[in-house]
């Protein structure tokens, strides 16, 4: 039979505890085997608050969202029974996601030279904050001083206040990414040459990867990037209040330039008097975009046209007369969210009991659709193994 | 482990129509595995980012731009005007000898140059079509032009982050194309690439640039799915770690994260302060309800120290601590990331000796590498034409004639 999703038949041992779940997840949605080997007790993040209040169990949101279409299976890798239990699953795996300590990896003996005698092919993805080796290996850690010494905490926040984080720990979700696409590359080439070998990633190390031109501009101008929330950053680019919330427009600065006439028809159509001053050559011009006076003129004219509209309004308008514009999206806005209900982004998934509506696979593959299940329940498949070790002793 | 072997990915050749953020990254993540990635561009609609600050020597031009070279090493560069019958040909030559097609346009750009799945699929049968437009190929609002900072605006990123008593302040990067859209993109093909190898059939992927963001912040969509909360923004704060927060240290400007995961952890941070914390504070639960004076008390004295020397007294400690490094940071005063090696320095005929970052994931067997420089815009055309698509030179002269190289 020929597999129906793309990654069928593949066998990935997730030993995420803290971090790289969402790697895991994003194989599984779309048919990979994702066995998740958990402690006793469960792996860290089913720990982690918030927790659903509505259904049973004390249930992690960001454990339930990041652990889909997998199953569980409870080792104790610390008694010689669990590992060698982990190491009968190794000879039949095709990749080792893992998230441990350098010095817990260390202490069970988990390298690709262990695993390879025991399966050549399979292939070995390691998340951590630093990386496995270096000066910074052993420090610790969590998302927000990773991102800080990433690089990209300088860049996110208001001037006047200290930098602040994003939402949902981006440095394990920017880690979790790249290790799943490092993972991938290992996994193509293990197909074609029968050989794994091993994928070290490092969250910090990843997380330099989201900061734009920065390096670049130090590197050719010296000049270093800061955070500017609250101002524009091009006349034109930036944040705007609006009747019942804010929007975001991108219509100046280089990539934007050709929407600019698109704004001014729009205003001119729409009557605004400061319309036609927008027309001039001069916002055509990088350098005059950039300074305040620019800023100061085009927020005079754009902030009162748009606070008379809504969030709605400006997005549809601003939609049909192809100019950047987007509401600031609440997750209720979101989960509202027609475009994503017309692509079918949004499933329909049973969790303890109740069918709830969630994020499915963000991008669509036509002969082969991923979708998403359940996290699974601590330790749902440690129940069939026993069967099956039962019957062949 | 047996080092060597070939890139992963030796073999696999890309169509590249991809341009400005999110494509072109997702192309580089493919190249620098190995792919021959042909960047398809046209001198009469030039890809923005190549005109896009920094230049080298702050002289603009088409190959001066170091936020175009970082997401372009490793490609090839074909220069070919799609809108003349010549130029057409040629891509549609070059489609039919690829394993993907990748785009980021807006939907039926693609369709209208005559280069569309449907067309492309008849062309090459088992083909790789990758569309990542704004918000998907077909809906409501499929029409809709956008960047980074308006998708991180429309997926949730933007609203959900930032201090609560100041307007929404998002990421201040369009960092949807950096990571979430191209590691999802990059994902996908390999997927149908894995497909296709077993299957002998190709596909269509069809991602929305939203959507990648969406799935990130997803544990938020289920407190409201399924409890009901709309979720606000909350600065710094963490749900289990107090402190927990990005403290001034001394220097213009300067500062540290500072992440405390329990009491004792707090003994030992306060301790490092100088100690005389209110022994109140030795409670998780008194430190939360008293965050503003606690963080208040721990920038005074933060803001005497050298940021450094506190990031290692602290790790001494064994508490979570992060200087906040800026740009100057990242390449001179980081070791660890100099350890990685983290920073490449490739020369360019126009950039000359410049700074890319490496690839992120270090593959112990096969390489994975910038294995070259940025392209200059239709530096292999002819190599392209002559050795990959195998024309005469006379044949080649004839599609210049014709204008198909502009």
């Amino acid at each position: 039979m020929e597999p129906t999703q793309a990654l069928e038949g593949i066998r990935v041992l997730d030993l995420s505890d803290e971090y790289s779940h969402y790697a895991g997840k994003l194989f599984a949605d779309l048919g990979a085997e994702v066995l998740l080997i958990e402690k006793p007790g469960g792996s860290a993040l089913r720990h982690r608050p918030p927790f659903l209040d509505r259904i049973p169990g004390r249930r992690s949101a960001a454990f339930e969202s990041f652990n889909t279409g997998k199953r569980s299976r409870v080792i104790d890798l610390d008694s010689p029974d669990g590992w060698h239990d982990f190491e009968c699953l190794v000879r039949e795996a095709d990749l080792i996601i893992e998230d441990w300590p350098n010095d817990v990896a260390g202490r069970r003996g988990l390298s690709i030279d262990a695993l390879a005698v025991l399966n050549p092919q399979v292939v070995l993805a390691t998340l951590t904050p630093f990386g496995r080796t270096g000066p910074y290996a052993n420090y610790a850690a969590s998302d927000l001083t990773v991102l800080a010494l990433g690089g990209f905490l300088t860049m996110v926040g208001y001037p006047d206040l200290p930098p602040h984080q994003l939402p949902q720990r981006q440095a394990i979700a920017i880690g979790s990414m790249f290790l799943a696409v490092g993972a991938m590359m290992a996994l193509f080439a293990a197909q074609r040459d029968k050989l794994g070998q091993h994928v070290d990633v490092s969250m910090q190390e990843c997380v330099t990867m989201a900061t734009e031109n920065a390096v670049q501009t130090f590197d050719l101008t010296g000049s270093v990037r800061k955070r500017f929330a609250g101002s524009q950053r091009h006349a034109g680019t930036g944040l705007f209040e609006v009747a019942d919330g804010y929007v975001y427009l991108f219509a100046g600065g280089m990539a934007a330039r050709r929407f600019w006439a698109n704004i001014v028809t729009w205003l001119a159509d729409e009557g605004e008097p400061g319309a036609s001053a927008l027309a001039d050559d001069r916002w055509t011009d990088l350098s005059f975009m950039s300074s305040e006076e620019a800023k100061a003129e085009f927020n005079a004219i754009f902030a009162p046209f748009v606070r008379k509209r809504t969030k709605a309004e400006i997005y549809q308008q601003g939609r049909d007369r192809q100019v950047p514009v987007c509401p600031v999206s609440s997750p209720r806005d979101i989960a509202e969210n027609r475009q994503m209900a017309y692509r079918g982004f949004f499933q329909q998934v049973d969790i303890a009991g109740g069918t709830f509506r969630i994020p499915g696979v963000p991008f669509i593959m036509s002969e082969t659709p991923g979708q998403v299940s359940a996290a699974p329940e601590l330790n749902d498949a440690g129940l069939d193994y026993q069967t099956q070790r039962r019957a062949a002793s | 482990m047996t080092r060597g072997g070939n890139p992963p990915l030796k073999g696999v050749r890309v169509a590249d129509f991809t341009w400005i953020g999110a494509g072109s990254f997702t192309t580089k993540l493919l190249a620098d595995c190995g792919a021959e990635v042909i960047k398809i561009e046209t001198a009469t609609h030039l890809d923005t980012l190549r005109m896009t600050p920094p230049f080298r020597d702050d002289l603009p031009g088409v190959n001066r731009s170091g936020y175009f070279a970082d997401r372009n090493s490793s490609k090839l560069s074909i220069c070919l005007n799609v809108k003349t019958p010549a130029g057409l040909d040629l891509a549609r030559r070059l489609v039919a000898i690829s394993d993907v097609v990748a785009n980021n346009f807006r939907p039926r750009v693609m369709d209208r140059l005559g280069l569309g799945y449907d067309y492309v699929r008849k062309l090459k049968s088992d083909i790789i079509y990758l569309s990542m437009s704004m918000q998907g190929s077909a809906g409501p609002d499929a029409h809709s032009v956008g960047f980074g900072l308006t998708i991180g605006a429309l997926s949730g990123l933007q609203s959900l982050a930032g201090p609560v008593d100041r307007p929404p302040a998002g990421s201040n990067t369009n960092y949807p194309d950096h990571v979430p859209n191209p590691c999802h993109a990059a994902f996908a093909v390999m997927a149908a690439l894995i497909h296709r190898n077993r299957t002998g059939k190709g596909q269509f992927i069809d991602l929305a640039q939203t959507e990648p963001m969406v799935a990130l912040l997803a544990p938020h969509m289920l407190q409201y799915a399924v409890d009901g909360v709309v979720v606000e923004r909350m600065g710094n704060d963490d749900p289990t770690m107090c402190p927990h927060g990005v403290y001034p240290c001394a220097g213009n400007d300067r500062w540290i994260a500072i992440a405390c995961a329990s009491d004792a952890e707090w003994a030992r941070l306060s301790e490092c302060l100088g100690g005389r914390a209110p022994r109140r504070w030795a409670n998780a639960d008194c430190r939360r309800a008293e965050r503003a004076k606690l963080d208040a008390w721990i920038g005074a004295r933060s803001g005497l120290l050298d940021r450094y020397a506190l990031m290692r007294d602290l790790q001494d400690a064994g508490i979570a601590a992060g200087v906040v490094q800026d740009a100057r940071d990242l390449v001179e005063n980081d070791p660890q990331l100099a350890h990685r090696g983290r920073w490449v320095r490739l020369s360019h005929p126009e950039m000359k000796d410049s700074i890319y970052g490496n690839v992120p994931y270090r593959l112990t067997r096969t390489p994975a590498k910038l294995f070259s420089p940025a392209p200059l815009l239709g530096e292999h055309t002819e190599h392209v034409c002559r050795e990959v698509l195998g024309i005469s030179a006379g044949e080649f002269e004839t599609y210049r004639a014709k204008g198909a190289f502009e």
